[in-house]
């Protein structure tokens, strides 16, 4: 037998997000429960700090315990948007916790595991190691779902989560299990030898539509979406926007190493899958997106509708497609975080998540009405905006694969999502605030990480060079072994 | 490769059948004699005090899951305890980073009251 391979360097990033996550639980048990302000600063800074070192191993591909853990390029990228989603959500419960938390230790160290649980999922080069990190960030997430104490949406928004993420689990551990049972092994580069060896047998296909289902789940495609609005308008709202982004963003690490790497030779098969469910993800998304009224709502439907556009990058199976999904996936992060903080420092201030009580936020406060304005006109993808760019490189890495329909469909339904933004933004804008309103306080904290998210739109649109070959790079290590 | 699994086929099949003639035979043969006392709800022989659709206390599902931490830590801790001469150093500062893990747990359960009977 082979020696193993244990080089624990390689996974200090993992380590020190542990490391983190127990310090935060042990600084709340240590500290009064009235005095616990600085945990906020303190995860946010140990993020910062995890994030900065994680550029240290940007371009380091290696493999943990002979390929059952990988570290590679498109794991660590991965890790960053995880990081970079975790400290724009922890900037932006500041003020959320304090006035409606309690407890903000187990917050923020349950945060830091979700995080964790999400690294693991873009690491693992092994079917166990990934469920083990999909169930750590699921039930990280569950607690978080539930955080706001006597709240009934709240708990029911938990409750629904626990049992619709068992369920999902369940079906992907069925498919995880007979795809094992098929090739004889759990390691992902090992699967994809023993499909090429023995062939395509009925009970991998059935594995693998267990598997294309448990995914969905995750990333919340059509029809697998239903537990999405709901809970995301349940839960706190920097939950929502944690959930909406990173955990999506893991179920496309985890779904894009598994079908792209473990299954290429199924790609006839899957690819009729995903297809399907691009097509109905993206018209059904978009659609009912329309006629909702709470801002949580449609910024769920829409980021349904984001994931739909993503899976464009896998049912093109080409390294341009991979490197459109990181791209993509690095701008959604900015815009959907920067959407959701405006909609806590709006909730903070009034306590209503109504479309119908925006309106005239630009009077009562500016920045916050164009952060909206400008994050929802990039998510429906207006140049110069980063959502221009990056859907521009999503269709085209279908249509060099020959779906022109597809992206022609994803281009109308993407003018349909500008209708219900311009809903929003028209209420902003147009309409007059009560004579009763009062402008909004926006916290310094988070003036920055809105303007800071603000740059970055612009910039990933005006002058994505740096970001697309970051993205394509990345992309072009994904294949090789 | 089908025929492999028709031994699993017949063994589901036979799986369903025989407990239905099972207990279709015993209903077809035995005594029917219900009286008030063999109708009664079974608790341990003794008589029903009350309601049994009440809620259980949380208690005992936190104390359950406290435990259950302990317990699986003594499944890693057993082999590793008999494999103890032959490992090296660094397994053994292992187990007590992992001990020092369930530590911090078991401290937060206490502090947060979760043992107490409240």
């Amino acid at each position: 037998m082979n020696q193993l391979q244990m080089d624990f360097n390689l996974l200090t990033v993992e380590i020190l997000m542990a490391t983190l996550g127990l310090v935060v639980l042990v600084l709340g048990l240590l500290i009064p429960k009235n005095q616990s302000r600085g945990i906020a600063y303190f995860t946010t800074i140990g993020l910062v700090a995890i994030l900065l070192y994680s550029v240290t191993m940007q371009w380091t591909k290696a493999e943990f315990l002979n390929g059952m853990y990988l570290i590679d390029p498109f794991s660590t990228l991965f890790k960053q948007i995880f990081l970079l989603t975790a400290i724009l959500v922890s900037v932006g419960s500041y003020q959320f916790m304090e006035k409606y938390g309690h407890n903000q230790a187990e917050y923020y160290s349950l945060m830091v595991f979700a995080t964790l649980g999400m690294m693991v999922m873009a690491s693992a080069g092994d079917l166990i190691t990934l469920y083990i990190g999909l169930e750590l960030m699921t039930i990280s997430l569950c607690v978080l779902t539930c955080f706001r104490l006597r709240d009934a949406k709240s708990s029911e928004a938990g409750i629904k989560y626990i049992i619709l993420g068992a369920m999902s689990s369940a079906i992907m551990l069925y498919g995880l299990s007979l795809v094992y049972g098929m090739t004889r092994t759990t390691v992902i580069a090992e699967i994809a030898a023993a499909i090429a060896l023995d062939g395509v047998s009925p009970l991998l296909l059935l594995g693998l539509v267990f598997l294309v289902a448990g995914f969905a789940f995750k990333i919340s495609a059509v029809p697998f979406h239903i537990w999405a609005p709901d809970i995301y308008e349940g839960a706190p709202t920097p939950v929502t926007a944690f959930l909406a982004v990173a955990s999506k963003a893991a179920g496309f690490a985890a779904m894009m190493r598994v079908l792209l790497i473990a299954l290429p030779d199924l790609f006839v098969h899957w690819n009729v899958m995903i297809v399907g469910l691009t097509v109905l993800t993206v018209v059904l998304a978009n659609l009912v997106a329309i006629p909702q009224t709470n801002i949580k709502r449609l910024l769920a439907f829409s980021g349904v509708g984001q994931a739909g556009y993503l899976l464009l990058g896998i049912v093109a199976f080409t390294q341009l497609g991979v490197g459109a999904v990181l791209f993509h996936t690095l701008f959604y992060v900015f815009a959907n975080v920067a959407a959701f903080m405006v909609v806590i420092a709006f909730y903070n201030e009034t306590g209503s998540d109504e479309i119908r009580d925006y309106t005239g936020l630009a009077v009562r406060s500016p920045l916050l009405a164009a952060v909206l304005l400008f994050s929802m006109l990039s998510m429906a993808g207006i140049p110069p905006l980063a959502g221009f760019v990056s859907k521009f490189y999503l269709f085209t890495a279908v249509i060099d694969q020959g779906y022109v329909w597809l992206a022609l469909i994803s281009v109308l339904m993407s003018m349909v999502s500008v209708y219900y933004y311009l809903i929003v933004a028209k209420v902003m804008y147009i309409g007059k605030p009560a004579d009763d309103a009062k402008p909004i306080k926006v916290s310094s904290g988070l003036q920055i990480a809105l303007i800071l998210c603000l740059v970055m739109i612009f910039a990933f649109g005006i002058y994505p060079a740096p970001f697309t070959d970051l993205a394509m790079n990345v992309a072009n290590t994904f294949f090789t072994p | 490769m089908l025929q492999q699994y028709a031994g699993i086929g017949v063994f589901f099949l036979v799986a369903a059948i025989f407990p239905i003639i099972a207990i279709g035979a015993a209903w077809l043969v035995r005594p029917k004699k219900p009286s008030r006392v063999k109708l009664d709800t079974y608790e341990c022989g003794l008589e029903t005090q009350g309601p049994t659709w009440v809620q259980f206390k949380v208690g005992y599902f936190l104390y359950a899951l406290v435990f259950l931490i302990f317990d699986i830590e003594t499944v890693f801790l057993y082999p590793w305890a008999v494999q103890f001469q032959v490992l090296p150093l660094f397994a053994f500062v292992e187990m007590f980073i992992f001990i020092g893990i369930l530590a911090v747990g078991l401290w937060y359960a206490w502090k947060e009251g979760a043992l107490e009977w409240k």
